[in-house]
């Protein structure tokens, strides 16, 4: 699995946070702090990528 | 057919082609008589994995004294070479000739109606759980190698005997759900069902075999639950068994006689406790197989998150596989003891009869199909498809995807990602749904919470919450499709222009997804969708996406009340103002579309 770290935002409650992610093999994400599913995949920013 | 590998199937339901390697075992199991002459003069030894490395095996070989064919192996990574030659002394003093060194692998198609799945399991390895000290200490080891050393047929002939000094043992402990029930990133979280009924039979036996053996049962909970279950654990009660609630934090070993001493918090009385045992047993967890990717692909099955395959529905149809025509049987499902899995397996060739004896299937009326003009043979459809039901187009030829009825499903992926519009799913059309949405937005769409909600899951928790009396926003309303997976982009969009103040994308969670992986496709989609409006300076927030599933009623009634405060802030002129971007929108959307098919004429 190639996992890299991404930017997340909550779109329910607003939270950022970065994780690790595989856009390939696609998993289920929930906020952390308010437990929705609305949670947006930032648009990289160039270089921003850790594998 | 033994000793062999499925390499690949194609087709469906009734018209599976399957391709088998057949592998080599260099000794011919028609002529073999089994008289053991070639393993005998074998100078080759190594560890047997039968008998759990507790003794040796020839490189020419009979895996266990029950296999079928009953026929000697030759294991060529350990033979000393066959290419040049370099022992032959088995082929020598065999009498019958029937060792061949030249032996190949031979490929065998065969034609199926239906596959049944059975790969069965594995064992979890104890080595990360370092303070029982499996591999450290000589004296503990696991409930596998405690079968084979307890079995008469083993490499001690049923003694059971401790490895560092061989002696019979006095004292015996079991600790319990080593890698199962496991939630601190060690193990596994689920429980292993068959552990706790091994132990209680392990230490009957051992109360049978040296009577006077004292025998400590180390757990968290003793799960005895069918048939005869309970009676058999009381019955190990009786015989003098102690069970200690409590799981050992650490177990070290005595330099001088290598008995295993177990510091443990016994719950029951609060005490810490001491215990001094000559011989530890891990009863350890049982895991999915771990070379199951293989069939997994092949068949396009789908596994829930602790790695076991995913049956169509855990109540409805508990043997079937997602894929038409495929059913499972045993492990590879869930953990569970022989006579759960003859059970199943049972029900597996029942189910399996039925529809060979039928000789014809009923397919789903809710199947999609192609508008081969307006296919620009992208192949985006056949690479959507969970399950493998769509022949690639071929762009060459100008040869547009075959959609094989008999194995679509129905979750309409296909027609969402199709961006031609060119694949039409059955009763759940564009039209339909565009039209669905102009009913809904049609009279004050502000105030309406727009909802796209999967048959299997969110609709049915939505169900849920209403037979469960349960307050939501009189203000939602619900577009049932049958997978998340069909909520096109362009729905969308469309509600967003007639004045949708939010939209909820809601579907199953991704272990129940009842089309494999289709959700997977909805959160990419998702992710396009929500960069696409904050192209387009409209508030992301406004559309979100829920997984819930039937039994979440609870939920679904909570992310209608938090939307219905979130509709609330979404201003007049914001609306307009998304109304007018994306009417001019869908006119470049179409214009595209236009010029495309003017394009192709």
């Amino acid at each position: 699995m190639a996992q890299k770290e991404y930017d997340f935002k909550c779109l329910n409650c607003g939270r950022e946070y970065r994780a690790l992610y595989d856009i390939k093999n696609v998993t289920e994400r929930t906020c952390p702090q308010c437990r929705s599913n609305s949670v947006r995949r930032m648009p990289e920013k160039k270089g921003a990528a850790k594998t | 057919m033994t000793n062999s590998e499925v390499e690949s199937v194609s087709g469906f339901v009734g018209n599976f082609n399957v391709t088998i390697r057949k592998k080599a075992r260099y000794v011919d199991p028609d002529e073999c008589t089994a008289c053991a002459e070639c393993a005998n003069i074998c100078p080759v030894a190594v560890p047997d994995e039968y008998q759990q490395g507790f003794s040796s095996r020839k490189a020419i070989y009979m895996p266990f004294p029950q296999a079928v064919p009953s026929a000697y192996i030759l294991d060529m990574e350990n033979c000393l070479g066959n290419n040049p030659i370099a022992c032959g002394k088995c082929a020598d003093v065999c009498e019958k000739k029937c060792i061949n060194y030249d032996d190949q692998d031979e490929l065998i198609n065969i034609e199926a109606g239906v596959i049944i799945v059975a790969t069965g399991m594995d064992v979890y390895d104890p080595t990360e759980y370092d303070e029982y000290g499996y591999t450290r200490f000589d004296n503990v080891i696991t409930s596998m190698e405690f079968e084979r050393l307890i079995c008469a047929g083993g490499p001690t002939e049923g003694h059971f005997i401790r490895p560092s000094d061989r002696k019979i043992p006095k004292s015996i402990g079991f600790i319990q759900c080593v890698g199962s029930r496991s939630r601190n990133g060690r193990g596994n979280p689920y429980c292993s069902n068959i552990c706790c009924m091994n132990t209680v039979k392990d230490t009957l036996l051992l109360c049978d075999h040296y009577p006077g053996v004292e025998a400590r049962v180390f757990y968290m909970d003793m799960r005895a639950f069918g048939k005869g279950f309970e009676d058999l654990y009381m019955r190990s009660r009786e015989e003098g068994v102690k069970y200690v609630r409590g799981i050992p934090g650490d177990v070290s070993e005595n330099d001088e006689n290598k008995n295993l001493v177990l510091t443990v918090e016994n719950t029951t009385t609060g005490r810490r406790e001491i215990h001094e045992l000559e011989m530890l047993v891990l009863s350890q967890g049982v895991i999915p197989r771990q070379d199951g990717d293989q069939i997994k692909r092949l068949l396009t099955l789908s596994t829930t998150s602790d790695g076991f395959i995913m049956e169509s529905h855990p109540k409805l149809k508990p043997v079937d596989a997602p894929t038409k025509g495929v059913y499972i049987a045993g492990c590879v499902e869930s953990p569970k003891d022989v006579k759960d899995s003859v059970t199943q397996a049972s029900a597996a060739a029942a189910r399996a009869s039925i529809l060979l004896n039928a000789g014809k299937t009923r397919v789903e009326a809710i199947t999609s199909h192609v508008e081969t003009d307006k296919c620009n043979y992208c192949g985006i459809c056949a690479d959507v498809c969970p399950y493998n039901a769509i022949l690639a187009p071929d762009r060459k030829a100008k040869r547009a995807p075959t959609i094989i009825q008999a194995a679509c499903a129905g979750c309409g992926a296909c027609a969402a990602e199709c961006a031609q519009d060119a694949i039409i799913m059955r009763h759940f059309r564009d039209e339909q749904i565009m039209a669905q949405i102009e009913a809904i937005l049609e009279v004050e769409p502000h105030k309406h919470l727009l909802t796209f909600a999967c048959n299997w899951c969110s609709y049915a928790g939505g169900d849920n919450a209403g037979t469960a009396r349960l307050q939501y926003p009189t203000t939602s309303r619900l577009i049932r499709t049958m997978c998340s997976g069909r909520v096109d982009e362009k729905f969308v969009l469309h509600a967003f222009r007639l004045g949708a103040p939010m939209v909820l994308v809601s579907g199953c969670h991704f272990a129940d997804c009842h089309y494999i992986n289709a959700v997977h496709w909805t959160q990419k989609r998702m992710d396009r969708l929500w960069n696409k409006l904050d192209k387009l300076k409209i508030r992301p927030d406004r559309l979100r996406l829920e997984w819930i599933s039937a039994a979440e009623g609870q939920k679904f009634a909570k992310v209608m009340r938090e939307l219905e405060n979130s509709v609330r802030s979404v201003t007049m002129e914001e609306m307009e103002y998304t109304m007018k971007i994306m009417a001019e929108e869908e006119n470049r959307i179409l214009e595209k579309k236009l010029k495309a098919a003017a394009k192709k004429v």
